[in-house]
């Protein structure tokens, strides 16, 4: 109940997902940049005009400035300019017409001068095309390539929110790792997809769409011919991409892996370097690195194979027109009902050149934008948990907390079945000090962790001055408890920030002024930079003692309503706890709170004392009522003599000090 | 890696393209069929050439068999052929046809297969490179000494092992083999025109080196932005690795919208540099396109000039021009590729810079392996900096601990007790001074002869994912289930462990099951012990234990302290009664050694401590107990 939702990653991965759904969801993102879309739709028409325009132009300098007179007259059919050949450059040939140059009057007269100038000025103009056609290109793909990045950028930042939104219990549950990947390796398969596939595809589509255009308007017959081919390529790009797609998933879920274990290997060397285990760590790496690598080279056999395929579709295209439209017109038989005559095949043959052209190029491409879903529906699947704490609709803030926390008959359970607290009734009134003592394991972080609201209570109710925490918003409720957690997490950061951060307005000397009452100023004078000392992650470079006194320190300057502490001097050396002692005593002094300790100095001075045992309330009292009472509370309180009573040559005071238990 | 010694250091581009020797067999498969399915694309103006030809033959011999031979001869001669040639064109033309179209068809399967397993084969050796290029940056990483890690994030490495790794793998895996197919292509069409027409090509060849010295002016400043697009993505990523781990600390004081701030600023620090490398992209593809086309326009005009000059005929003009783009679509091609280029010679030389880096603790190329160890830990003189800087925060400390002894660490938080045990498996190496067991200077010997023979408990313990089985054998993969249940049993761990329904088979770790912090504890001790050190180090152990399991642990201790040199840092004086040497330090120096007895006598802050201990807990105790006591009786 907490949240179990292990099994989400397995469902990911299997569950057919709904590719259309995806990519409306991606276009969804894009709609903020409609406008620069419109831009590159202008472009793309620009730019493919400039595309096709420039080899009719290349073609109409032959027909009109080069063919010489003579041969423009007698063979004007059998001279077929072949990859230059303009597809406008037809009309009937064999039997010779007028001249297939459109381009300019050009006199069968005119002197070589005049020819060499009219070139020239069709290479300027043709120049003046191309700089067109760059610029549109690079206008195109500016636009493209920084809206996808804002978009990118929208997402990350989409995805942070909901990963500090979702509660603790995911986070338990799931590997930061993979979660983490989400972020950046998920992303930049998306990254690579809007920077250039996106538009490749698109411009290539333009250009498929027209040169079927001009095929099918110069004769329908030989362009279906020409365009036989077409529903095999689909057939082939669609088969292909959702084979790859399922690849693809198989990758990002791998690689997933690979963060996840890097991500744990990496913060946990240190224990590897201890237990010389690196060379485990590194074998285990291997294998997960391995998956990642098959998964992937499975990936691209499939990607690999759609270029090829479709290209050697548009050679059979290319047999076909050349072999049909030959045999027509050899046989002097019709096509479909339609004439072929040698000008308008070897225009088709140029066609289907052209028409490969923009195939090739989307088909390579392609790919990428198939890994970019795979990577697009994980992250939407990590946008898309719910989480199962949630502010309540109408959740009203919190009003400043006096501090009557009640619970009633609390319930909480990690796994369906396994109660962790069950039936948990307590009251503190506002300002009482509550202990809670108990073996390991018996729920007391548990309890505490559902004050802040950490966890959902599974029955029973919680609430604060009479408002059930559910009932309203988290930061509300969260901004007036501090808590001091058994292991204290510091950033890396400098240590000013790092108590700051429990009130980022508090002003330097406030900082300090907290750093004293938790009696960290000392060792932190002896810093190199003092207050400024960049800690490493996690707050490397200090013990876990001085990392407590800063997490009290932080604690401290939050100034809270409802302060919790769990085991917060646990790693501190008892003199330091004595000196603290006090700051902790007007830390305690009229508000809330709940203490969890081992040492038992703290809890003497509790107002309420609550043994705790597997999820029970067993005893309650005061310190001097549970002692009196020679139930569990004054077992466990006595057990620490006997661990010191069997200490041979223990001393006078020793001995005096531990009275055998009875 | 062969490389001579006088030779300059390659680049990291060259270096990770030389990983490529790893897969001799696959690299020569993909880039045989590289070869051959660059020169098929050559074959392609040919082929279609060529039935073109066969088609234009056979209706002209049609056309004109009614004409006089004398007219078929002149016609065939214009079309650069003999009369016999266009005769038999005529013959059997559908024959010629469909015969061309076979051979295409044969083509495209050919050329399929090739291109098919260039591009698998490429793909395939790429993620070989990425697979070798991880592991060796993630061995390094699992070598660096604690205080790399200390200045290091997790986020900012993971990074490089990850995106850097697929950057470079990318360029591997494609820009590198478009690379050579567009050279080859570039090489062979130029050899080609050249052999058509000399002078003509001539007109071209001013413009390649033009557009390739414009691609690497702009790969040179690429480059840097590039790694700084890495630099910033890092930061990103540390951020989101910091608030993952820190989750409970966000939450807990509401801090949520301050990082997202934070992360906010960094997504738009990463996007910011993104930009600034797109700006120069979008300059520079549009460039590169028009410096291709600028060469097909500028033949259209010297070729042109020529014809009409009468000095280049149309034929070879058109044969000419078609091997011309295949000079310049790869230049086009290439200047795409010089941006992948630049980005992936940035993420290499970002891979290879944590696999270069120095581990402040080394080993020496001499290193012998560390004897069976007696268990004579000696200090001379050490003095140690964090940071390397600063004030030290060990100052000539100075010890001996005999085999089997048992030595108490006491202080107050910070005073150095931690960076004493960190020594002694030299995690860190001192400053100033030497460490020795039974004589030998740590220095000398090899880091897993030492480490093997230490059982360590930190401050933190980290459960990493796996069943508590696998947690408990972390040191020994290979040990036994009874000697696992014996210290799991020894640590006081054993009993809650069984109380899981999955026993020693419960997952923990991140996505396993949770475990307070005493019993994570109990874990790590276990751990330990399973290496049945002969040197075992105990840090704040058993400091987060309720005082009943404290007291079974400390028991089971006791035992297995016996014969062995142990360091133990407890808060609790009761902790350290036993101990045959106490060391008190204060400031980082000793300030007091001797016997617990000895030290209540000599010591102020011994006696100090021991005090503060009567008033935390005894003396309270005394007086309640006693009051206990008095009420029970």
């Amino acid at each position: 109940m907490f949240h179990d939702p292990r099994h989400i990653f397995e469902a990911e991965t299997s569950k057919p997902q709904n590719v259309s759904q995806t990519l409306r969801r991606f276009a969804g993102y894009f709609r903020p940049y409609w406008r620069r879309y419109l831009g590159v739709l202008v472009m793309m028409i620009v730019s493919t005009w400039a595309a096709v325009t420039a080899p009719q132009l290349l073609g109409q300098a032959v027909d009109c400035y080069l063919v010489p007179p003579a041969a423009t007259a007698a063979f004007e059919g059998v001279s077929p300019t072949l990859t230059v050949q303009p597809p406008s450059a037809s009309g009937p040939a064999v039997q010779a017409t007028d001249s297939a140059c459109w381009y300019a009057e050009v006199p069968l007269t005119a002197t070589t001068e005049e020819r060499i100038n009219g070139l020239a000025g069709l290479v300027l103009r043709l120049l003046g095309l191309y700089a067109i056609g760059s610029i549109t290109t690079g206008l195109m793909f500016y636009w493209m390539t920084t809206s996808g990045q804002r978009v990118l950028r929208t997402l990350r930042v989409e995805v942070f929110h909901h990963i500090l939104l979702l509660p603790i219990g995911y986070h338990v549950a799931h590997e930061s790792g993979d979660i983490m990947s989400r972020v950046t390796n998920d992303a930049d398969t998306i990254q690579q997809a809007v920077s250039f596939a996106l538009i490749q595809v698109i411009s290539g589509g333009f250009l498929i769409v027209w040169v079927a255009y001009k095929m099918l308007s110069e004769s329908v017959a030989y362009g279906l011919v020409a365009l036989a081919m077409l529903p095999f390529m689909v057939i082939a790009t669609a088969w292909f991409s959702a084979q790859a797609r399922k690849a693809f998933r198989r990758t990002r879920v791998r690689m997933g892996s690979v963060n996840a274990e890097l991500q744990e290997s990496i913060s946990g060397v240190r224990e590897a370097q201890a237990f010389s285990r690196e060379d485990e760590n590194i074998a285990s790496f291997r294998e997960t690195n391995a998956a990642n690598r098959d998964a992937n080279i499975r990936a691209v056999a499939y990607t690999s194979a759609l270029a090829p395929t479709l290209e050697a579709l548009g050679y059979v295209a290319l047999a076909l027109v050349a072999v049909a439209g030959g045999y027509a017109l050899l046989e002097g038989q019709a096509l479909l009902g339609e004439t072929v005559t040698l000008g308008l095949m070897i225009t088709f043959i140029a066609y289907v050149q052209r028409f490969n052209q923009p195939v090739q190029q989307i088909s390579v491409l392609w790919t990428n934008i198939q890994s970019a879903i795979a990577g697009g529906e994980r992250i939407f699947g990590l946008l898309d948990v719910v989480p199962d704490l949630q502010d309540a609709p109408d959740a009203t803030d919190l009003p400043p907390i006096r501090g009557d926390v009640v619970l009633d008959d609390v319930w909480a359970e990690y796994e369906k079945g396994e109660a962790v607290l069950r039936g948990v009734s307590l009251r503190a009134a506002p300002g009482e000090t509550v202990a809670i003592v108990g073996p390991t394991g018996a729920g007391k972080t548990t309890l505490i962790s559902l004050i802040p609201r950490f966890y959902d209570v599974t029955g029973g109710a919680l609430t604060i001055d009479g408002h059930d925490v559910r009932q309203v918003p988290g930061a509300s409720l969260r901004k007036q408890i501090g808590v001091v957690l058994q292991e204290s997490f510091l950033f890396s950061d400098t240590i000013m920030e790092n108590i700051r951060f429990g009130r980022p307005e508090a002003t330097d000397d406030e900082v300090i002024a907290a750093a004293k009452l938790a009696n960290a100023d000392k060792f932190i004078d002896r810093l190199p930079d003092g207050y400024q000392t960049s800690l490493g992650e996690r707050g490397t470079g200090l013990s876990q003692g001085q990392r407590q006194l800063l997490a009290i320190a932080r604690a401290a300057l939050a100034n809270p309503g409802i302060l919790i502490l769990d085991e917060a001097t646990s790693s501190v050396d008892t003199r330091t706890e004595r000196l603290i002692q006090s700051a902790l005593e007007t830390l305690l002094r009229d508000r809330t709170s709940f203490v969890i300790a081992h040492r038992l100095s703290t809890i003497r001075h509790a107002d309420q004392v609550l043994f705790l045992d597997q999820g029970r309330i067993v005893e309650r009292g005061t310190h001097e009522s549970l002692m009196a009472k020679h139930g569990m509370y004054y077992g466990l309180y006595m057990s620490q003599f006997r661990r010191q009573s069997p200490t041979e040559g223990g001393d006078g005071r020793e001995t005096r000090a531990a009275p055998a238990p009875a | 890696m062969k490389r001579s010694p006088t030779s300059p250091a390659p680049s990291s581009l060259t270096r990770a393209i030389r990983y490529l020797g790893h897969y001799r067999r696959e690299t020569a498969y993909a880039y045989g069929a590289l070869l051959l399915a660059t020169s098929a694309q050559l074959m392609v103006p040919l082929l279609i050439h060529r039935m073109i030809d066969g088609i234009t033959r056979g209706v002209v011999a049609q056309q004109t068999a009614a004409l006089p031979a004398t007219v078929q001869a002149a016609i065939a001669s214009r079309m650069g052929i003999t009369l016999a040639q266009l005769t038999q064109a005529g013959t059997q033309p559908v024959q010629a046809l469909v015969i061309s179209g076979l051979l295409i068809l044969v083509f495209a399967m050919v050329r399929g297969l090739f291109s098919f397993s260039q591009a698998y084969m490429g793909e395939r050796v790429s993620q070989s490179v990425a697979f070798d290029l991880r592991n060796d940056l993630f061995s390094r990483i699992q070598r660096l000494s604690f205080s790399y890690h200390d200045r290091n994030q997790t986020g900012q490495l993971m990074v490089r092992a990850t995106d850097d790794v697929e950057k470079v793998r990318v360029f591997i895996g494609q820009g590198l083999l478009m690379a050579t197919s567009a050279l080859l292509l570039m090489v062979g069409a130029i050899v080609i025109l050249f052999t058509l027409n000399p002078r003509l090509t001539l007109v071209v060849l001013p413009i390649l080196p033009l557009a390739l010295g414009l691609f690497l002016v702009m790969g040179s400043v690429a480059r840097p932005m590039f790694g700084l697009v890495q630099r910033k993505l890092s930061a990103l990523n540390a951020i989101l690795q910091e608030n993952m781990a820190g989750i409970k600390v966000v939450k807990a004081f509401s801090r949520e919208p301050e990082q997202e701030q934070r992360f906010q600023k960094a997504a738009d620090d990463f996007l910011a540099q993104i930009l600034k490398v797109m700006r120069l992209m979008t300059f520079l593809m549009p460039l590169v396109f028009f410096i291709a086309n600028l060469g097909q326009a500028a033949i259209l005009f010297f070729g042109g000039r020529q014809m009409i000059l009468g000095t280049l005929s149309l034929g070879e003009w058109q044969t000419f021009s078609l091997y011309l783009m295949f000079v310049f679509i790869p230049v086009a091609q290439l200047g795409f590729i010089i941006t992948q280029m630049s980005q992936a010679s940035a993420s290499a030389g970002r891979i290879f810079e944590i696999t270069d880096a120095r581990s402040d603790v080394v080993e020496a190329p001499d290193a012998r392996l560390l004897p069976t160890v007696r268990g004579r830990v000696e200090f001379e003189n050490v003095t140690f900096r964090y940071f390397g800087g600063g004030k030290p925060v060990l100052e000539r400390v100075s010890f001996v601990a005999e085999p089997g002894q048992q030595i108490a660490l006491l202080g107050r938080t910070g005073s150095g007790k931690s960076t004493i045990i960190n020594l002694i498996p030299r995690f860190y190496d001192p400053t100033e001074g030497v460490i020795r067991i039974d004589g030998v200077d740590l220095r000398q010997v090899a880091l897993d002869s030492l480490r093997s023979q230490i059982g360590t408990v930190l401050q933190e313990t980290t459960l990493f994912s796996g069943t508590i089985r696998d947690n408990i054998a972390f040191g020994r993969t290979d040990a036994p289930m009874a000697e696992i249940v014996q210290v799991a049993e020894a640590a006081a761990a054993n009993e809650f462990i069984q109380s899981f329904p999955l026993g020693y088979g419960t997952p923990v770790g991140e996505r396993g099951v949770t475990l307070s912090g005493g019993q994570r504890q109990r874990l790590a001790i276990a751990r330990a012990l399973l290496l049945d050190p002969r040197i075992l180090i105990l840090d704040d152990s058993t400091s987060s234990v309720d005082l009943e399991t404290e007291w079974r642990i400390q028991q089971a201790l006791i035992r297995l302290m016996q014969g062995r040199t142990s360091f133990v840092i407890a808060q609790r004086i009761s902790t350290v009664l036993n101990a045959d040497q106490i060391l008190v330090l204060d400031d980082g120096a000793i300030v007091a050694r001797g016997r617990h007895e000895e030290l209540l006598e000599t010591s102020e802050i011994y006696a100090d401590i021991y005090s503060s201990q009567l008033v935390d807990d005894s003396a309270g105790v005394t007086v309640d107990a006693a009051a206990a006591m008095a009420t029970e009786s």
